[in-house]
């Protein structure tokens, strides 16, 4: 694979007293899908908010796309977040607006696009990640949690960012939505050659995923295709894998 | 510069060029107008000359052709990136109708208003069931005084009473220092300085005292209630409260009723004191009027009634604000908007039922001499 465009070294996390990440060392090259997993409460979620700088860690350096994050100042990040897109747990969509208008925030703030070329743009990227067009005059509070989901990355992917953040992709999606999603992603990055870095719970995404990263107790334990990482004689992966079989 | 059309053999080519990026679009839009292709003909994509595609770009060049009636059969491609290529068959897969105008959600005033009507309409209909739930549910208190939660009705008490008493005493305070002074003013210009405290009196105890600690207790108190239901709403406690068998009139509006209907008259009351105290302050300092004789007048020329009426108007502001408050607070839909959306509401509600209540008080009692 290509160049790591996210690359965490020694990354040390600590809230008051509690140490949640030890150092934990680990890179995301150039168009690969990479699945981060671990037990609830092992900072998963920290990390991937430490990489698009909304938390800042102890100590330790996180380098997303050539920039620096823990040390960018904010015109630099400004510049990074055109470049990468995040999707949040349960969406975050802004209330207030409709799913339309929530998609073309991106547009608005950062380009220079008249409306007349905004509109269609927004409705070909809902229809870009599987909703009607219809969709676009609803609220969200009038959508399911896998529309909302639709929608969050429709915005997320609004600037044709280069990496995608996901925050448990497919937490709250019946498994027939959750599958449609990973195969999203999947034809998504295939078709657009994202970068994607995922946090999820969800042992069939891992399907879809080019390398399994498992977070344990402030570490990284192992990193590795799903396969090898399957084998290892590690108690709480093989826990983790016999939910299944 | 970002794309040609030629015409090889008798077929037409257009030469894609350069970055065909979201940053480029505007460029590339104003272009493709310009081009002004035919309708209806066959083109073949080159890809050759092109550094970059991503989706916005290529949407705008799809969707462009479609306009000038090019299906997807008509138009070809050739001589692009494998990636690219694969991006721009994404595209085209994905591709439908393109929307209409958003429509104009702006309603004309008329239309507006009428809507606001009978939502309001509709919204004191509610209001009068929420009502008559709650003297269902407070009948089942009487018959089985158990179910009443006595710690979480304490625990109410001491946040809309105890600690609104910083706050109600200062506004009580200065407002009895402005009626005083105002009043000084005038009574001074007849030599009758002394009447400023039948004046104070009267307006404090009966009027001034119990609206404006109402009004604060509204704005106060009542917009917790409806922001503390409505989380509870929007994070499912209120179901979850039914779904235990629990009634959420039992558990979170009742407590909150009896705390608010115990706190208003004793807050009305310290209202009394504090705006005395003001118009003391002002009579001293003023009218040179002395606290003794001020309080020994006082005592010579303040009916009762003036504060028994007062105290007495607090329970009846302190359950409309409670009801509107909690219902407001039930009615949160499940999203974040709405919680700020009813508690606004509930304000505005309070504040306006305060009033109308007062002046239907300041009518009746006139009439029947008290």
């Amino acid at each position: 694979m290509g160049e790591p465009v996210l690359r965490f070294d020694s990354v040390v996390t600590r809230f008051e007293t509690t140490m949640v990440h030890e150092g934990v060392t680990f890179s995301v090259a150039r168009g690969e899908i990479v699945a981060l997993i671990g037990a609830s409460g092992t900072g998963k979620s920290v990390l991937v908010k430490e990489a698009i700088g909304l938390l800042r860690p102890a100590s330790g350096k996180i380098e997303l796309l050539g920039t620096d994050v823990c040390r960018a100042g904010s015109r630099e990040m400004n510049a990074l977040r055109r470049r990468f897109g995040m999707l949040f747990q349960d969406g975050a969509l802004f209330s207030s607006l409709t799913v339309a208008e929530n998609v073309a925030v991106p547009f608005r703030e950062h380009t220079d696009l008249p409306d007349a070329l905004i509109a269609p743009l927004v409705g070909f990227k809902l229809s870009l990640v599987g909703l009607d067009v219809e969709a676009g005059a609803r609220a969200p509070a009038e959508l399911s949690g896998g529309m909302r989901k639709r929608v969050a990355l429709a915005r997320a992917l609004a600037l044709e960012p280069e990496m995608l953040f996901l925050d448990e992709p497919t937490s709250g999606l019946d498994p027939v939505n959750a599958r449609a999603f990973d195969d999203l992603v999947r034809v998504l990055r295939d078709g657009l050659g994202l970068t994607v870095f995922m946090v999820t719970h969800d042992l069939d995404t891992l399907s879809i995923v080019d390398r399994v990263v498992v977070l344990s107790a402030g570490k990284v334990i192992a990193d590795g295709p799903l396969a090898e990482v399957r084998s290892m004689q590690d108690p709480w992966i093989l826990e983790y894998f016999s939910t299944r079989d | 510069m970002w794309i040609r059309h030629e015409i090889e053999n008798g077929a037409s080519v257009l030469y894609l060029d350069g970055a065909w990026r979201l940053g480029n679009l505007r460029p590339i839009s104003t272009e493709l107008e310009s081009l002004k292709l035919p309708r209806n003909c066959t083109f073949t994509l080159d890809g050759s000359r092109l550094g970059e595609l991503d989706t916005a770009a290529a949407f705008t060049l799809c969707r462009h052709l479609a306009e000038r009636g090019c299906n997807e059969a008509m138009v070809g491609t050739r001589a692009f990136a494998p990636r690219l290529e694969q991006l721009l068959g994404l595209v085209r897969s994905r591709m439908r109708t393109p929307p209409s105008e958003a429509k104009s959600a702006h309603r004309g005033l008329l239309s507006r208003l009428g809507v606001a009507a009978i939502q309001d309409w509709q919204l004191i209909k509610v209001h009068n069931a929420f009502i008559g739930l709650i003297a269902v549910e407070l009948a089942a208190l009487a018959r089985r005084p158990k179910l009443f939660r006595a710690r979480e009705t304490v625990s109410q008490f001491e946040d809309v009473c105890l600690d609104a008493i910083p706050v109600v005493a200062l506004v009580t305070f200065l407002i009895g220092v402005v009626v005083a002074y105002l009043l000084g003013v005038q009574a001074q210009q007849y030599g009758a300085g002394i009447f400023v405290v039948d004046g104070v009196g009267l307006a404090i105890c009966r009027e001034l005292s119990p609206i404006l600690v109402a009004v604060v207790v509204a704005g106060r108190s009542g917009a917790a209630f409806t922001a503390q239901i409505g989380a509870m709403k929007v994070q499912e406690e209120v179901d979850a409260i039914r779904t235990l068998g629990l009634s959420p009139i039992q558990v979170l509006v009742i407590p909150r009723l009896v705390a608010l209907t115990a706190a208003l008259p004793l807050l009305v009351f310290i209202g009394d004191l504090f705006g005395i105290a003001g118009g003391i302050a002002a009579a001293a300092w003023q009218l040179g009027i002395l606290p003794v004789t001020f309080i020994d007048r006082l005592h010579a020329v303040l009916p009762m009634s003036a504060i028994t009426v007062g105290i007495g108007k607090a329970p009846v502001f302190a359950i409309f604000i409670a009801v509107i408050a909690c219902r407001m607070g039930l009615l949160v839909s499940r999203d974040a908007r709405s919680v700020g959306e009813n508690t606004t509401s509930t304000v505005v509600q309070c504040i306006v039922s305060v009033i109308v209540l007062d002046a239907i008080f300041a009518v009746t009692l006139q009439r029947l001499g008290i």
